[in-house]
């Protein structure tokens, strides 16, 4: 196999990426300066040698504790739950989180093998054990798929007899929608969720 | 609703016509094996996007051919319910083998998902296999209320998916033998969405139960059927959702240590049945196991009657009718009246087929005749 044919073959290996648009982008990167690749391939280098998952929570981290864990302005009595590494970027962005996360590592999915031990979820417990009631909410962020769903039944049954209420994020509308285009399950759950205005 | 145009291509024999479709309809006569079934096959193609006959694309795509196309212009009924009169709609269906690659279209858009262009094509499909509906196991009536409902009710196509889905999940962790606590992690999703499938199922039956009876009354001459809905949980009187749900957590409750034991749900929509029952000498038979011949064919040609009027109110459409030489296996007496209630009930356009000329009956002063010989139609 040619070199740029094995470049394309890793390439096309990432989500999203056929052999086409992989053919595309080697023949992109030998068009620019050379630095450009070098500096690529130097980046996935260190990505892969130095990003682990935190030590506490789970997160993508450079070092033993990721920022977030490391953090001593957060506020340590909440832990939001959730299923993958990247949705704590998600919930970080809009700035308006300031406790800590946990990340399960995927959801329940008998189908496919994984159970409770599969998931990241005793570390879960053993953090909220070793606080002595310091944790005081446990916001189960996981997806409204029907596995998130299942996910986040067992997660309540687990959490709750060691002390923290548990709380789901609401599901509703999504901001900047117009309500018609808005599928018939996600109008039904915003107004079985409706509030007092 | 009407069909006025249609174009087939490489569909089973069929190998590339386009017709115009007559209001009323049209009778279809040839040989066995020449078509005619197929041609019915690929115009219910448009309303399901899958085979009537339970076939799989592939082997609906013509012998040596890469893909079949099917494409229907239907004029959808106007308001005051003037049949045809309204706007018009095309459906079209595509299969390429090669990566097994459907296509649909609806005025010639893609629509976001599959499921948003069910339905569109408002017809019912009369055919001699439809006996083992009352013949045969629970399977069959499960997938006939599943489909009469998907294409006529809201959100029930999208409850009975995610249904099926965390039955899967369930049964796989109930056959790890999980903790208690990961079987029972399921247990919400199930309820909430197999609630919302036998709430359906249960209005369904209540609405057409009476009718089911007065059909078979009018096509028997004398007995009197009924049709009535065996829900697969103890529903104890509970009618709305959350009753039924509430009736159906219970029931996994009480079945636990069995369920465990078989490594399965035992409890669940995935157990329902319709139970179709004749009174005779004041005692209630099961067709199923001691219906004659007759007797069931009469119960299944009832039961599609209910489906055409079951799209006839919930889509206000006149459904088309497709026939599948469906009078050829009835005595003459309950085929005779098989036509007069055809003839009072079904108001729009008839597609049916026969061997002969000489089997065409219903309508037969009015309809159209064309002969399909090799897979061509002759106008
Ligand atoms: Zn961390």
């Amino acid at each position: 196999m040619s070199l740029i044919d094995r470049v394309a073959q890793e390439l096309s290996r990432l989500p999203g990426i056929g052999p086409k648009t992989a053919l595309r982008l080697v023949y992109h990167l030998m068009k620019r300066p050379r630095e450009d690749a070098v500096r690529l391939s130097q980046a996935i280098r260190e990505l892969a040698d130095r990003i682990r998952p935190c030590k506490r929570c789970g997160n993508f981290s450079e070092g033993e504790l990721c920022l977030v864990c490391a953090d001593h302005g957060r506020n340590a009595s909440v832990i939001c739950v959730v299923e993958e590494a990247y949705e704590v970027g998600a919930i970080e962005r809009t700035g308006q989180y300031q406790g800590l996360y946990h990340v399960l590592g995927g959801h329940l999915s008998p189908l496919d093998g994984i159970g409770p031990h599969e998931l990241n979820l005793q570390g879960l417990l053993d953090r909220i054990s070793s606080s002595d009631g310091g944790v005081q909410e446990i916001i189960v962020a996981t997806n409204a798929s029907v596995e998130g769903e299942a996910t986040a039944v067992y997660l309540e049954h687990v959490v709750r007899p060691l002390g923290p209420r548990v709380t789901r994020l609401a599901r509703g509308i999504p901001v900047g929608s117009d309500l018609e285009y808005v599928d018939g399950s996600t109008i039904a759950e915003a107004l079985t969720g409706r509030r007092e205005m | 609703m009407r069909l006025s145009e249609l174009q087939v291509r490489h569909f089973r024999n069929l190998a590339g016509q386009e017709l115009d479709l007559p209001a009323e309809g049209v009778a279809i006569v040839g040989e066995n094996a020449q078509g005619k079934t197929n041609l019915l096959e690929a115009i219910y193609y448009l309303e399901t996007f899958r085979s009537f006959r339970a076939a799989r694309d592939e082997r609906l795509v013509s012998f040596g051919q890469e893909f079949f196309r099917v494409a229907g212009v239907l004029m959808e009924d106007g308001a005051g319910g003037v049949v045809g009169g309204g706007e018009l709609v095309e459906v079209a269906a595509a299969f390429r083998a090669r990566g097994k690659r459907k296509k649909v279209t609806l005025n010639g858009q893609e629509p976001q998902r599959l499921g948003d262009g069910l339905g569109r094509v408002c017809a019912v499909v009369f055919s001699p296999a439809d006996v083992a509906l009352v013949s045969e196991g629970p399977g069959g009536r499960r997938r006939f209320l599943d489909i009469v409902l998907s294409l006529n009710v809201p959100g029930y196509l999208p409850a009975l998916q995610r249904f099926r889905h965390v039955l899967g999940q369930r049964n796989a962790a109930l056959r790890d033998g999980r903790r208690l606590e990961a079987v029972h992690a399921w247990d919400q999703g199930l309820v909430e969405s197999g609630g919302l499938v036998m709430e359906e199922r249960l209005r369904w039956v209540e609405r057409w139960a009476g009718e089911f009876s007065s059909h078979y009354r009018r096509i028997s001459g004398v007995q009197p059927a009924v049709l009535r809905y065996q829900p697969g949980v103890k529903l104890g009187g509970a009618r709305d959702r959350e009753g039924i749900a509430a009736a159906f957590k219970e029931a996994l409750g009480e079945t636990r240590d069995r369920e465990r034991r078989l490594g399965a749900t035992v409890v669940g929509p995935q157990r329902d049945d319709l139970i179709l029952t004749v009174t005779e000498a004041g005692e209630a038979r099961d067709l199923r196991e001691y219906g004659s011949g007759g007797q069931r064919r009469t119960a299944a040609l009832a039961l599609r009657l209910v489906e055409a009027a079951t799209i006839r109110e919930a889509r206000r459409q006149e459904p088309i009718v497709l026939m599948d030489d469906v009078l050829a296996e009835l005595d003459p007496g309950r085929s005779e009246r098989v036509m007069a209630l055809m003839e009072e009930e079904e108001t729009g356009q008839v597609l049916l087929t026969a061997p002969k000329e000489s089997d065409v009956r219903l309508r037969r002063d009015s309809l159209p005749r064309w002969r399909i010989r090799n897979g061509m139609v002759e106008c």
